[in-house]
């Protein structure tokens, strides 16, 4: 039974960052402020750089900013002026990536002001920018959300997230329907969807954790992945992505929502958190953490697969 | 363009029984890049290491590849080949077609293909190759040495000797350790002090040795041949300088009977002290916890008793650094004490002996106080609780060692022969007295160490009792020794005087915690561990740093002394050139590449990576990058395969010559 | 002495990913003390486990590999400190990986094998091997390989119509 979702909440939000927006530009705590704005559409949203307080009445907040805005504070940087510390507004699963960017020295906090919302949900696709948001249309990685209050930022409404409704965790699901499944029908089924990939590269482009300058997919000397967009190549690379992902993924989702092919790219990513929460009892949450899962071991780690 | 040449060796029929060498040369000469192949009997021989020279200058080789026995066999000899020949010798491979071919496959069709295919696999990993200069590091040619025990004292000593400046660090506030509170030594029994003293004295008197006592080691910074060493120097209360050594302020000191553990608690001493007369240096330090100028701001009878005014009450701990090249580890042991377990001592039990509840109970260091001239009792054997004169001396070995439901499963390696000289000096002491010892096995290993255990049975009267003891109690002034002689397999029971327990040798206190500033790795009773348990066992896998004496395991004093002199050698080695070379295969960071996210730091095991600014010119930060010290990089590559933009390169195992081997099969 | 070796239809293709340390001292020991195994292995030398990057795995796969194995010093042993620590957990989630994605783990040993273990060199790469050809050839990637080169069909309309429009 679809059951809409409470968001009424998220006009109380929107006043609530215009003024701390305005706030924090006008006593020039931050030199900018990256949040969303209205799109053309109805409904639509997109990223903002606000730099004046007069601009602080163009920041929204609602069921379609489905951006992570972390990515402006690292690769697409250019757009953000220099210097200065920087307001950014971010959702839990977006400020989970925000963190691991923090620990990985890729940020630091003292640069930042984080306005954090108290995140009800937000829809799965841009396609319908004005539909309501319910326990259809909610982004899948919502299902799955412990993290609706962010923790650890300068600022948070004071408003509390509507609590989901029991939701169907699709993530979970589709795992566990694949791992039940013998080796060469998960294989067809890979098979199946990386063969889509055209290589566009827009769930690299999108992702806060591929920051390397140069991607070792995109090096010939030597040729690690085939950088065509044919089956052997595809797989090549979808499993680097998520093996290089592994242990840092926050779950933000932005890769699979940007694929205009419709690949499943976050059911490897989640499936990957799983396995490290199991392994490692390691999870990205809301806390700094020197070192990640694969970059710090345990004598005691569990062995039992090597001979 | 390569030229490469491949040299096939039949090793005598090693190889060429189960490979047809001639077919893989054919066929090598027809991969590509291959400018000669041929196929020799004995490839490392002269002849053969000529044949490659030769080719190497006859067909203009640009590449090596040597096909034959394991590169661990072989692979320095034939780069060495190809150096005189002029080319780098890091463009020099080897492939194995010995040990992972012709030995372990029987087939001949097959091992010849598969040996073909290993040549393959090498030819294309050898175009990969690039010329790796040698690298050097500078050396500060200091050495410190953590100990000032009979082993730290030896390589101190040693290396001083040989013209180089050494920092001396002793935690006590005399150097001397363990072996200036024996009495005489196995198996000659000379006097311990007499032949101590004097290299205590020459450590003192050595114009190359600086000594800091009643120090530690607070931090250790840099890497082989470019250590920082900050030594805490604990506040003495007395100046080191003013000091003349003439010992008024002790006579002085009102506070007389604070238990000397130099002496096993069983002599006094005052509150400003020295620990024994000797000590070196002859500079008494105030024990502040004692001393009742600081205990209730009044007395500083001492200060005024000094002559030279050296007491200061006010003196403060003092933070050194000292820049060194070397370490020497010699922190040496501490007996087991079932009373005063240390924090993380893997024994457990042995109450049953009544250790610090029963007077008479002692351990073998305390029984060397009692027998020694210097000691409390000036040499006369009298047993603690009334000083009586001891008839019947009971004597346990392998109390905490070679127990492992008890915690230790190692064997303390000086009990034995310890306890056979213990026999002897009460024997020598107490003419009508009689010594029982409860052994395990006797394990005397040697030089004349068999015939002086035998001389404590034969000559000497001890009686040996294979077997354990089960529990002792008090009875009157007797100690009753129950115990089993498992070989004629009876109970025993012995009224004894005095028991002596030869309990276990541990690492010192700490000894975990300064592996952990050194860098160093321990085995799990703290012991050091060496880098190579037979063919590097002064060496710690950490570059530059050493190992002497007990500290590494139990020792007695002629391998403490041997080992410490070996030390003593590894680190003259090390300073005999003025920059160290070592083997280019490090890892270098592509600092175009790197975004510094400095994954590769946190899995360096050695912390050879640094974080590194890059600036444009007008000094504005550009980006922070890793740096690998190529000084203390050990060439794991763990950092190359955790790298997720692989700017970080290993070289001699790039990700292009691996690839180039994969791809060739 | 020798008995009559049995012929096989299909024989796998085992590539070993080796530390020089232990597992490839390893297999030296095992030939000097000259026991036998199948010949379907080809070794590669690692410094350290910890230089093992996953991503050679795949390579080994696209190049036609039937059974890989890789292999180091035991815990605690590590030449390095701690490279086959670093190892153990990348290849724990390696190995979930491509198991999600359809490869059959049977394929993909890990191991232990010190420097004096000539003998369980010999046991892993023989019952590698054995496991492996029982298996049969490591048809995905190949498959992979073969549509890399071409990956429609001679006779699909599309093609049809640009032959008829020429």
């Amino acid at each position: 039974m679809t059951q809409t979702i409470d968001i009424s909440s998220y006009s109380a939000i929107t006043d609530a960052i215009r003024n701390e927006a305005r706030r924090i530009l006008s006593d020039s705590t931050v030199s900018a402020v990256i949040g969303y704005t209205a799109g053309r559409r109805k409904g639509s949203t997109q990223p903002i750089v606000i730099t004046t307080a007069d601009d602080a009445d163009q920041l929204i907040f609602s069921a379609a900013c489905l951006n992570d805005l972390v990515v402006y504070l690292t690769k697409a940087k250019k757009d953000v002026p220099k210097g200065g510390r920087i307001g950014i507004v971010v959702k839990g699963c977006d400020l989970k990536a925000l963190v691991g960017l923090l620990g990985e020295s890729q940020l630091k906090r003292e640069n930042l002001y984080l306005i954090g919302i108290p995140c009800s949900g937000v829809l799965g696709s841009l396609l319908k920018p004005a539909a309501e948001l319910t326990t259809e249309t909610i982004a899948s990685k919502c299902c799955e959300c412990t993290d609706q209050l962010p923790v650890g930022c300068d600022f948070v409404p004071t408003v509390t997230p509507t609590p989901l409704p029991d939701l169907e965790k699709r993530y979970a699901n589709e795992i566990a329907r694949l791992e039940a499944m013998n080796p060469s029908e998960r294989w067809e089924f890979w098979k199946e969807q990386f063969s889509k990939c055209i290589k566009c590269y827009a769930c690299r482009q999108v992702c806060p954790f591929c920051f390397c300058e140069q991607c070792l997919c995109d090096r010939n000397r030597p040729q690690m992945v085939e950088q065509t967009p044919r089956p052997l190549g595809n797989t090549a690379w979808h499993l680097m992505r998520a093996m290089h992902l592994a242990g840092r993924c926050a779950g933000c989702g932005e890769c699979e929502r940007v694929c205009p092919m419709d690949i499943p790219l976050n059911l490897l990513n989640r499936k990957m958190a799983k396995e490290l929460k199991e392994l490692f009892n390691s999870e990205a949450g809301f806390e700094v953490r020197e070192a990640g899962p694969l970059t710090s071991y345990r004598e005691d780690d569990d062995q039992s697969f090597i001979r | 363009m390569s030229r490469i040449g491949v040299f096939i060796c039949h090793c005598g029929e090693n190889i060429s029984r189960t490979v047809d060498v001639e077919q893989v040369a054919a066929q090598a000469a027809l991969m590509p890049g291959v400018a000669f192949a041929v196929d020799y009997k004995y490839m490392c021989s002269d002849p053969g290491q000529n044949l490659v020279k030769n080719a190497i200058t006859e067909h203009r080789l640009t590449h090596v590849v040597v096909a034959a026995c394991s590169p661990r066999m072989h692979e320095r000899t034939f780069r060495k080949a190809v150096e005189q020949a002029g080319l780098n010798p890091f463009l020099c491979e080897m492939a194995n077609i010995r040990e992972h071919c012709s030995w372990v496959h029987e087939d001949r069709e097959e091992a010849t293909d598969k040996a073909i295919e290993i040549v393959g696999m090498l030819v294309e990993r050898v175009k990969k190759n690039r010329v790796l200069p040698t690298i050097t590091v500078p050396v500060t040619k200091r050495a410190l040495v953590i100990g000032g025990g009979i082993a730290g004292i030896q390589a101190a000593l040693d290396i001083a000797d040989a013209g180089h400046q050494v920092v001396l660090v002793e935690r006590e506030p005399s150097i001397g350790g363990h072996m200036a509170q024996l009495s005489e030594t196995f198996p000659t029994l000379d006097c311990s002090q007499c032949i101590m003293t004097p290299k205590m004295v020459d450590v003192a008197n050595h114009p190359n040795i600086t000594l800091h006592t009643y120090s530690e080691i607070e931090q250790v910074d840099g890497y082989i041949g470019n250590f920082q060493i900050t030594v805490r120097k604990k506040a003495r209360s007395v100046d080191e300088h003013k000091c003349t050594g003439c010992g008024v302020c002790m006579t002085k000191c009102p506070q007389k009977k604070i238990p000397n553990s130099f002496d096993c608690n069983l002599g006094t001493r005052t509150a400003i002290y020295v620990p024994f007369p000797q000590a070196v240096p002859n500079v008494p330090v105030i024990d502040r916890e004692n001393c009742t100028m600081f205990k209730s701001g009044k007395c500083g009878v001492c200060q005024k008793a000094c002559g030279p005014g050296a007491v200061d009450f006010e003196q403060q701990d003092q933070l050194i650094v000292e820049p060194v090249g070397a370490i020497v580890v010699s922190t040496g042991f501490e007996l087991y004490r079932i009373t005063e377990k240390t924090k993380g001592s893997p024994i457990k039990g042995y109450g049953e002996f009544g250790h610090g509840k029963i007077p008479d109970v002692i351990d073998g260091m305390t029984f060397e106080r009692l027998a020694s001239a210097s000691g409390p009792t000036g040499g006369k054997i009298q047993r603690p609780s009334d000083g009586k004169e001891p008839k019947q001396v009971v004597f346990i070995q392998c109390v905490g060692s070679r127990s492992r439901e008890k915690g230790i499963s190692y064997c303390s390696k000086v009990c034995c022969m310890y306890t056979a000289k213990h026999t002897m000096l009460y024997h020598h002491k107490v003419h009508d007295g009689q010594a029982y010892v409860f052994f395990m096995d006797a394990r005397v290993p040697g030089k004349s160490y068999d015939e002086f255990w035998r001389r404590a049975i034969e000559d000497e009267e001890a009686v040996y009792i294979r077997g354990m003891v089960s529990r002792l109690y008090q009875k009157g002034d007797k100690i009753v020794v129950m115990g089993s002689d498992i070989s004629v397999g009876v109970q025993v029971e012995i009224e004894a005087d005095l028991v002596v327990l030869a309990t276990a040798v541990q690492p010192q206190k700490g000894a975990d915690l300064l592996a952990q500033k050194l860098g160093i790795s321990y085995d799990k009773y703290n012991f050091y561990s060496e880098a190579h348990a037979k063919l590097r066992p002064v060496e710690c896998a950490t570059a530059g740093i050493y190992l002497a004496g007990a500290c590494q395991g139990p020792k007695d004093i002629p391998d403490t002394v041997s080992q410490a002199s070996a030390a003593a050698a590894k680190v003259m080695t090390l300073f005999a050139k003025d920059k160290l070379e070592r083997e280019p295969i490090v890892a270098r960071v592509k600092e175009s590449g790197c975004v510094g996210c400095f994954a590769c730091k946190k899995v360096c095991a050695y912390g050879a990576i640094e974080e590194k600014e890059i600036r444009d010119r007008q000094g504005n930060l550009v980006k922070v990058v890793a740096y690998v010290n190529p000084g203390v990089c050990a060439g794991c590559g763990t950092c190359q395969a955790t790298c997720p933009s692989k700017s970080v390169e290993l070289d001699g195992y790039t990700d292009e010559q691996i690839v180039a081997m994969i791809e060739a099969l | 002495m020798h008995s009559e070796k049995p012929k096989h239809d299909f024989e796998p293709k085992i590539i070993a990913f080796v530390c020089t340390w232990c597992t490839y001292a390893g297999a030296d020991l095992a030939g000097t003390s000259r026991m036998q195994y199948p010949s379907n292995v080809r070794v590669l030398k690692f410094p350290c486990t910890g230089r093992i990057d996953p991503v050679f795995i795949l390579k080994a796969f696209q190049q036609g590999a039937d059974g890989i194995l890789v292999s180091g010093c035991h815990p605690g042993d590590c030449h390095y400190i701690a490279g086959n620590y670093h190892a153990r957990r990348r290849f724990a989630v390696f190995r979930k990986l491509l198991e999600f994605i359809g490869v059959d783990l049977n394929r993909i040993q890990f191991s232990w094998v010190s420097a004096a273990e000539g003998g369980k060199w010999v046991e892993v790469v023989t019952d590698l091997t054995e496991r492996v050809r029982a298996m049969g050839p490591m048809v995905e990637f190949k498959d992979l390989v073969l549509e890399e080169q071409w990956s429609g069909n001679l006779n699909n309309p599309e093609l049809q119509a640009v032959y008829e429009a020429m």
